[in-house]
């Protein structure tokens, strides 16, 4: 179930544009940060709000990367799957990655801690290879500087 | 109109034209996926790559994205395009699982001809293919998501073409997926047209999977036969079972698509309780036999009671040819009838509709999707005539605006004005409207100020192109021919506007040419019940599901001497006859139906009649008993049947046929074949049929004002009769209710979702209660669903007052 207080800012925020439609990316956004991923059930209710049919939703909604249809870990760990980052190594990064959670990409850890999910591509070519975590963008990675990321996001859950 | 050369030939096509459809003109077919006529172009495939050699533009391009211009040199040959395309095709089938023996698309699959056209004849790709996993979609359409090669038609169709929302496309790059949202039924009742329009397997025919190939199936041009638009369609049939119906493009009529009503309404063919026996009292008997005996009843009925006491009603979905015959027939030997509408309302609206279309006025159903404004009166196209709502949206589509006025709770896929007024009010409104368009001030009808009259006739009057539409199911004649004068109004100021009726029945149009003065049902039973009429022939007119009045039916058929049924669908009717004689339905009869615009349209014969394989064989193979008969053959085309009825003993009825179709009528012309496929001669419809016949007062004037009114109307799947045999249509139909405003349930204290109870006369008609806020208050909807026995009331039209209603507790 919504919250009340968040239905009624949506609302809210609906019946200050023009075309409810306008506002379909921000209300599952808010509902994915809600739910922690945009779920079936908030599919449901964003189409509510929206006055659009869930297919419409689930339209955009499957053609973002940031929104997530499946339930995601904690930290969701977007690796740069593109052409500059390619050049600076990413591969060794990604078996890396893959290696050190022990899941293949696109998949969750068991402790419910991290995704890892390929996004192409977020622009830090400056600074490939990269990766975004939790909105934060790390780069130039080297494996030691990719393990002590991990370790810090984990010990910040022990 | 600019003018090229496409493959060193010279054209000279409309400004506008894409280079792909003048490619086409010349009979050059640009390989293509994306683009179809119906839904233009969005050059997404990028198949249609031609080269441009010399003129505005140059290099290889997309042809179905460029414009024809004067001094363009295009070459489709060009080893360049050619290479281009090849590629294009070789990485679009990446993916593909090659499926195509086992696919039902194969063999008729637009990809499979544009590989092998393309030269992709051999696989280099080594990798992984994508795949998916398929969606159920319901009874009508099967899915098959690995053999898409996203061409975005069913999506674009779906939602732009339809206005339905419920089939998109989802995912992205590699991971593209068209479907839904979750697994379920499409909502739209034009979905069959994916089928059509997927130029590969990923959208299949379901209710024919596994019968055969489209080239083991005998394959015939056909007509729809379940509304009055006539739209054109190709039968297929296998071992004497019609298995398919797929859309038939005509450009003046339906366009490139069908609803699925017309689809898969043709069950009733095939079924296995259709009659095919003729029977005399219940007894089987040589056909030959059965119509001798008939023959003789008539004519010892003629001797004792004179030829008056016969009486003929036949069905308004009958070929021209049955009506023509038994015209010919009551002509001549003075039987009473034909009668081709069940009540003395609807034959009046009939004929009212059909005397009002003027050909300066007629419109095609192709033509009302050009129109800028369409004022809809009293008709509910999704339920009544689906394919004019598609063509309504059109209009839409094209920033024309739409005005249903209408009691029902009206639902189209599109933004449209509805107002729901009372159906006593709408002659009123009309009478108003007709005097603004004509410049005079009008006294307001007693209606809510949000309908504003004034600024609908100022609408209308600035409109470059307005088309009334008329309904002739819940309206009265007066109304029919207000709607009519309205056209005639608008037409004084503008030098293109249109009227376009839709009508009870596929041949209704040719049913009112049957007399000046239209008989009913109604008035046959009248005669019945005085003793005028002894003999009733019914001719493929299912009496018992479709008259209004199924007890006074009963009672006049007890009354009568003898009853003889001619008809293809099983009927407790058939039962009650002296003597039986089974029919054909069109696929086996072929014949011509002239639709609601006066379009004269021919479909042939697909199969030689006989009881299906299916049957005879019991699901297994066909009995291994050698006969020179094929089981089940007996039925008559109806003409055949009803030219042994009136006709001397052992005459070839060949001529008989010809004679009544030239004597048909002055407007209908079956002489040159030119003339099918094209309007009749509305000029030679006399104008005036109406005031010939007595006009109803609308009963509603002096009724109480606690009166509701009790419109039993049509709806998409469920009401037509022979489309509701269909299994394949079954799981669309939604249950029958009685459809109220939510106001007008609490005024009359009835609760939504429980039964309620309507006795008028002593007889009742129980169902459940819905709100609909869509509805005009005062007014009940309930459909003439094969689930409810609402032959009862002895109309489709009654006025029910506040005592007649009763609230039931379960």
């Amino acid at each position: 179930m919504l919250p009340e207080k968040l239905k009624s800012e949506l609302t809210a925020q609906i019946a200050r544009v023009d075309h409810p439609r306008e506002m379909a990316i921000d209300v599952i956004n808010a509902l994915q940060d809600h739910y922690g991923y945009f779920s079936d059930e908030a599919l449901a209710q964003a189409a509510d709000l929206l006055g659009m049919s869930p297919l419409e939703l689930d339209e955009l909604a499957t053609f973002y990367t940031f929104i997530y249809r499946e339930p995601v870990g904690k930290h969701v760990i977007h690796v740069c799957d593109s052409l500059i980052c390619w050049m600076e190594g990413d591969e060794n990064l990604v078996a890396h990655l893959c290696d050190r959670l022990g899941i293949q990409m696109g998949g969750t850890t068991a402790d419910g801690l991290f995704t890892l999910l390929p996004v192409c591509c977020i622009g830090y070519c400056d600074r490939a290879p990269a990766i975004l975590v939790d909105r934060q963008v790390h780069g130039p990675l080297t494996i030691d500087a990719l393990d002590r990321l991990i370790d810090t996001l984990r010990e910040n859950h022990s | 109109m600019p003018t090229l050369k496409i493959d060193n030939r010279e054209i000279n096509v409309p400004a506008g034209t894409k280079v792909i459809e003048a490619a086409e003109r010349l009979g050059i077919m640009i390989p293509r996926f994306c683009f179809h006529p119906a839904l233009g172009s969005v050059g997404a495939c990028r198949v249609c790559a031609v080269a441009f050699t010399e003129g505005p533009v140059k290099g290889i391009q997309m042809s179905c994205m460029i414009d024809a211009q004067d001094g363009m040199v295009v070459s489709t040959t060009d080893a360049e395009a050619v290479d281009f395309r090849r590629h294009v095709i070789e990485f679009l089938m990446l993916n593909h699982p090659h499926d195509c023996p086992v696919c039902d698309e194969g063999g008729h699959c637009l990809l499979q001809d544009l590989t092998v056209a393309g030269g992709h004849g051999l696989r280099r790709y080594r990798g992984l293919k994508r795949t998916h996993i398929n969606q159920d979609l319901g009874p009508l359409v099967q899915h098959e998501m690995n053999r898409c090669i996203q061409c975005y038609r069913c999506s674009r169709y779906y939602q732009e073409f339809t206005g339905y929302r419920d089939l998109g496309v989802m995912g992205i790059g590699s991971r593209v997926y068209f479907g839904r949202s979750a697994p379920g039924m499409l909502e739209s009742p034009f979905a069959g047209n994916l089928i059509d329009i997927c130029p590969t397997g990923v959208y299949t025919d379901k209710p024919s999977r596994y019968i055969g190939r489209r080239w083991d199936y005998q394959r015939q041009p056909s007509l729809c036969i379940h509304c009055s638009l006539g739209c054109n369609l190709t039968a297929s049939a296998r071992y004497r079972q019609v298995v398919r119906h797929e859309a038939r493009p005509n450009l003046e009529v339906n366009g490139h698509f069908i609803c699925d009503r017309g689809r898969y309404g043709y069950a009733y063919a095939s079924i296995a309780d259709r009659p095919r026996q003729a029977m005399a009292a219940g007894t089987p008997g040589p056909i030959v036999d059965i119509l001798a005996g008939a023959r003789e009843a008539i004519q010892q009925t003629v001797e004792k009671h004179g030829p008056g006491s016969v009486a003929v009603v036949v069905s308004p979905r009958s070929s021209l040819e049955t009506l023509a015959v038994v015209k010919e027939a009551c002509g001549q030997h003075g039987w009473t009838g034909p009668a081709a509408a069940h009540t003395n309302r609807q034959a009046l609206n009939r004929n009212t509709a059909v005397s009002c279309l003027r050909p300066e006025l007629a419109v095609s159903l192709a033509a009302d999707t050009e129109a800028h404004d369409v004022l809809v009166i009293g008709a509910d196209p999704l339920n009544e005539a689906p394919m004019l709502a598609l063509s309504l949206r059109q209009v839409q589509r094209r920033g024309g605006h739409v005005i249903v006025i209408d009691p029902r709770g009206v639902q189209l896929p599109f933004d449209f004005d509805h107002w729901a007024v009372h159906p006593s009010a709408m002659g009123a409104i009309l009478q108003a409207l007709i005097q603004e368009i004509g410049g005079h001030r009008a006294t307001a009808p007693d209606t809510p100020a949000t309908f504003d009259i004034t600024k609908l006739a100022r609408r209308l009057n600035a409109s470059p192109r307005p088309v009334v539409v008329c309904g002739t199911d819940i309206l009265t004649p007066h109304e029919i021919a207000l709607a009519g004068d309205l056209a005639r109004a608008l037409r004084r100021t503008h030098k293109v506007a249109g009227l376009f009726y839709t009508l009870a029945g596929a041949n209704a149009f040719a049913a009112a040419l049957l007399h000046d003065q239209p008989v009913s049902t109604e008035a046959v039973l009248d005669r019945i019940e005085d003793g005028g009429v002894r003999l009733l022939v019914a001719v493929e007119q299912d009496l018992w599901r479709e008259f209004p009045d199924r007890k006074r039916l009963q009672a006049a058929l007890k009354r009568l001497d003898h009853l003889v049924v001619l008809d293809y669908v099983d009927s407790p009717l058939n039962r009650e006859a002296g003597h039986f004689i089974p029919t054909q339905p069109l696929y086996e009869s072929g014949g011509h139906w002239i639709n609601q615009e006066g379009r004269l349209q021919a479909a042939s014969p697909v199969m030689a009649g006989g009881e299906p394989i299916e049957i005879t064989g019991g699901s297994d193979h066909p009995p291994r008993v050698f006969d020179r008969r094929i089981p089940g053959d007996e039925p008559l085309a109806a003409w055949r049947a009803v030219a042994a009825l009136a006709g001397e003993d052992e005459a070839d009825p060949a001529p008989q046929l010809k004679t009544a179709l030239a004597d048909f009528h002055p407007a209908v012309n079956l002489s040159t074949p030119e003339a099918t496929g094209q309007r009749i001669d509305l000029e030679a419809i006399a104008h005036d049929l109406v005031e010939s016949g007595p006009a109803p007062e609308p009963a509603e004037d002096d009724a109480p004002a606690d009166a509701v009114v009790l419109l039993l109307v049509d709806w998409t799947f469920g009401t037509e009769p022979l489309s509701a045999m269909a299994p394949a249509l079954t799981r669309m139909e939604a249950a029958p209710v009685a459809r109220l405003h939510p106001d007008e349930i609490a005024r009359l204290g009835l609760a939504e979702g429980r039964p309620v109870t309507v006795s008028l006369n002593g007889n009742r008609l129980t169902v459940p209660v819905q709100a609909d806020p869509r509805m005009a208050a005062g007014v009940m909807a309930v459909p003439r669903h094969h689930l409810l026995e609402w032959q009862v009331f002895g109309e489709t039209r009654v006025i029910v007052k506040r005592s007649q209603l009763k609230a039931e507790s379960e």
